[in-house]
């Protein structure tokens, strides 16, 4: 029952998390939207790790940690980075691959 | 299921709206930044108790600082300026939510556990360091391996990106 | 020998890529000395005793061969002789003419090729030159492209010459299947040797004949040359009258080996011929264009020819041709004179009295026609009259081709009496100022004159000397003749040149004072008709020019159909690509929105799968 609980959480975030992905239009907050995603994923993994007492679904969503910090490194540098030539943070301003 | 349990199901999804519905991106990001603290505590009940510090001082504790470190620096304190190229999809991003929501739910809904609560537990072994470190080393040294090679890069990346031209700074 | 081909080749090529940069006079010159040094390697040749030339297995079993002998060379002097002559009279006929380089490039092609396909010892090198002399007559004929007269006469002859070609590639074929090869030297071999001929090579006789008509305008394929007439005239002195036309005539003498064993096929050579005879002559009597007469003319002379080839008299047809090279070249010099003279007027019934204003070129004129008509002791006279008697001494002649050989030969005297005296004498009727033609033009057309009077004293009938016939035997097939005694001979002789003479004597008092007199009914019909040419171009054109001109119309249509449907097709893709383009909006959010969108529904389908 509780596995179902934190599933369905689990379920609930990632939905609130891909709202937000979409409907925010500054980036910061767009790959903030994105963390949440991928958070509400990890907490996926731990579920299934308690309910089948697999300790290698906890080292997947530890290398998921680390891999969401590597994204969120580099993606900031890119904000940052468009940011000093654009002065601007929103996303809908960085749409020159059109066609 | 216990009041810890509803408690921070509520907390989760209270700091997760804020987080996506916030105009103030601070305030966002410090909603998001409570999510995960609640989250790394929700991860220790749920045995995994080296995943939980990590949530807390990894996600919560260097990311979020980080993305309030942004903000502050661009001052973009102010989310949401300018005219909505997209406006239709106020209607559809909902929708969209909702159906991810309904198809992972229907998938989660009819989970039933496999093994019985006290075996399950007993393997993890409390999820501590220990358990799980040789698990990682031994079994999917690879991965780790090429997850550090990717923090090596991305490290190296971030700072390139945001290096200053040829030495225009000092 | 290569060089005789291969000098004239070199002037098209340079006059066809630099010729632009020469002023006149340059390419006429140019290209006039190239002819003349292939005369002079001619003459040369000749005195060496010929040349022979061979690139054995250049197709399978066929040599790539060319020959200098008796016969070739004597054609060789033909050509290069005429066409340094009348290359020399083009330097003026074409002063000022914007594509004056052009015309030599294009003549020089002409005489290149010519020189290929007399020169040949295997049919398919003669086919080349054979081409290429039909594509020198098409560039030439429409050498004023602008207008699109000139371009259809170009296409027409180039079209019916093609069905003659057909011909021709057939009649390889079928002797290629009959013997394994096509060198000239070794099918004359083959054949003369042989004692059982395959009984198929009566095909292969009419194959070939059929290409001499195409090319040589017998009957019925003759419609191309009276307009050919829309090409410049120093073309029409050289490619109508005196060389390619003679094309035909060349072929089959070549090939006097196989027809000498084929009776039937030979009938028919002589029939075609002497009808051509007949038709050209008729329709000469009707036309008003200067150059269509003399163009009937030369398809009734050509005629003549047939006739002597097919009754057997292989050289007395070659002695035709060089005769009938001189007078007839002449005689479209002369007109070429003419109408330079009168500033392009062509029509006759505008000209006349140009005695007095052009003395030279009457003169000219006056030689052409009568050696023409065969007035006596004249070159005319002695090539047609033996042609006339070999109807009666040859093995596949008879009485009939003699009597309307004869009557042919009465109207040609006719007929030329009349070019001449609706050209030169009584009262000038046109609006023109005419002056006599420069030099450069009237000198050559001194030394065609002299020709056209003397050169028939190469062959004389018995007792005289024959220089021609003996110099051609070695390459000719051996007929057995059946020579009159010598008073017969000349007796026939007589008759031909009273029968000239009298036509000269009609032809006079019938066309002088033309336009004062009344003629009755059934001669102004019969002249309407004649000037139609009796209709045949009218036939064709209804019975199979039209019908292939709409063929080719609906294939066009279908064409452009098949043309549409693919550009449609291609369109409609693009049509799509752009819309499935309008997904690359730029917008990330709008690219999450479809990554989750889909997500959600492979996951639903997951889940319900």
């Amino acid at each position: 029952m509780t596995y179902v609980y934190y599933l369905l959480l689990s379920a609930l975030l990632f939905a609130l998390g891909a709202y937000g992905a979409m409907r925010r239009r500054s980036v910061l907050l767009l790959l903030m939207s994105v963390e949440l995603m991928l958070n509400a994923a990890n907490l996926g993994l731990i579920t299934f790790a308690r309910a089948w007492g697999s300790l290698a679904a906890q080292g997947a969503a530890l290398l998921v940690v680390a891999l969401a910090a590597a994204e969120v490194a580099v993606g900031l540098a890119l904000v940052v980075a468009v940011f000093r030539v654009r002065e601007s943070t929103t996303v809908d301003d960085l749409s020159e691959l059109k066609g | 299921m216990n009041l810890f349990d509803l408690v921070a199901g509520v907390v989760l999804l209270l700091t997760g709206f804020l987080a996506v519905q916030s105009k103030n991106a601070v305030h966002a990001a410090l909603a998001l930044a409570a999510n995960f603290i609640v989250m790394g505590t929700v991860f220790m009940r749920l045995e995994a108790r080296f995943l939980g510090w990590i949530e807390i001082i990894v996600y919560a504790g260097a990311i979020m600082v980080l993305f309030i470190f942004v903000i502050m620096l661009l001052y973009d304190a102010k989310a949401d300026l300018g005219v909505d190229p997209l406006p239709w999809l106020r209607l559809w991003a909902p929708g969209v939510a909702a159906l991810l929501f309904l198809g992972l739910a229907w998938a989660f809904f009819g989970f039933r556990a496999p093994l019985d609560m006290a075996t399950a537990k007993a393997a993890l072994f409390g999820g501590t360091a220990q358990a799980l470190g040789p698990v990682l080393w031994r079994d999917w040294l690879y991965a780790v391996l090429l997850v550090a090679a990717l923090l090596l890069v991305a490290t190296v990346a971030a700072v390139a990106l945001v290096k200053p031209e040829g030495g225009e700074e000092r | 020998m290569l060089l005789a081909i291969g000098l004239p080749l070199l002037g098209f090529l340079v006059l066809g890529l630099f010729g632009r940069r020469f002023k006149e006079p340059t390419p006429g010159v140019l290209a006039s000395a190239l002819v003349g040094l292939s005369f002079s390697i001619s003459v040369y040749l000749l005195f060496v005793g010929g040349e022979r030339f061979a690139l054995a297995d250049w197709l399978p079993g066929i040599p790539l061969a060319l020959s200098f002998d008796h016969l070739s060379g004597y054609m060789a002097l033909v050509v290069t002789g005429i066409g340094f002559l009348i290359h020399v009279y083009a330097i003026g006929y074409m002063a000022g003419d914007e594509g004056f380089s052009r015309f030599f490039a294009y003549f020089n092609f002409f005489i290149a090729a010519m020189l290929t396909l007399v020169f040949a010892d295997s049919y398919p090198v003669m086919f080349i030159g054979w081409e290429g002399v039909g594509l020198a007559s098409f560039l030439l004929i429409g050498f004023w492209y602008a207008d699109w007269k000139n371009a259809d006469s170009a296409r027409k002859a180039f079209v019916v010459n093609r069905i003659g070609d057909l011909g021709f590639l057939l009649g390889m074929a079928a002797l290629y299947a009959f013997f394994g090869t096509l060198s000239i030297s070794g099918l004359k071999e083959a054949i003369e040797g042989s004692l059982v001929l395959p009984a198929g090579l009566g095909l292969v006789g009419l194959l070939l004949f059929v290409a001499a008509v195409g090319k040589s305008a017998q009957v019925p394929l003759m419609v191309w040359l009276p307009d050919a007439m829309a090409g410049p005239t120093p073309v029409s002195a050289l490619i109508h009258a005196a060389t390619m036309v003679t094309a035909g005539v060349y072929l089959l003498a070549r090939s006097s080996f196989l027809y000498v064993n084929l009776p039937d096929v030979s009938y028919w050579i002589a029939v075609i011929g002497v009808l051509t005879a007949l038709y050209g002559a008729l329709s000469a009597l009707g036309q008003w264009d200067i150059k269509k007469i003399i163009a009937y003319s030369t398809i009734s002379q050509l005629g003549y020819m047939f006739l002597a080839v097919g009754v057997g008299a292989y050289w007395i047809a070659l002695f035709h041709v060089m005769t009938h090279a001189f007078y007839k070249a002449l005689l479209f010099l002369a007109s070429g004179s003419v109408i330079h003279a009168l500033h392009g007027e062509q029509d006759v019934r505008k000209m006349g009295g140009l005695k007095k204003y052009l003395p030279r070129t009457h003169l000219h004129g006056l030689i052409g026609a009568l050696s023409l008509a065969g007035f006596p002791l004249m070159a005319g006279f002695w090539s047609k009259d033996a042609i006339i008697t070999a109807t009666l001494t040859h093995p596949f002649g008879g009485l009939g081709f003699y009597l309307v050989a004869l009557f042919t030969a009465f109207l040609t005297a006719i007929y030329a009496m009349r070019w001449y005296v609706l050209v030169f004498l009584g009262e000038y009727r046109g609006q023109g100022h005419p002056h006599e033609a420069p030099a450069v033009m009237t000198v050559p057309n001194d030394v065609l004159a002299f020709g056209a009077t003397f050169a028939g004293f190469l062959a004389l009938p018995e007792p005289f000397w024959n220089l021609i016939e003996p110099f051609l035997a070695p390459a000719l097939a051996e007929v057995e003749a059946h020579p009159f005694g010598l008073w017969t001979e000349w007796g026939l002789i007589l008759l031909s040149a009273v029968v000239a003479l009298v036509g000269l004597w009609a032809g006079y008092t019938l066309y002088a004072n033309y336009f004062k007199k009344k003629l009755p009914e059934w001669y102004r019909a019969f002249e309407r008709a004649a000037l139609e040419a009796f209709y045949v171009d009218k036939i064709y054109n209804a019975f199979l020019v039209n019908p292939a001109k709409e063929t080719a119309k609906l294939l066009g249509f279908t064409d452009r159909g098949l043309d549409a449907t693919y550009v449609a097709t291609a369109s409609e893709v693009g049509a799509l690509g752009r819309v499935l383009a309008r997904l690359q909006t730029g917008y990330a959010r709008f690219y999450a929105f479809l990554i989750l969108f889909f997500a959600g529904l492979f996951v639903l389908w997951g889940v319900v799968r």
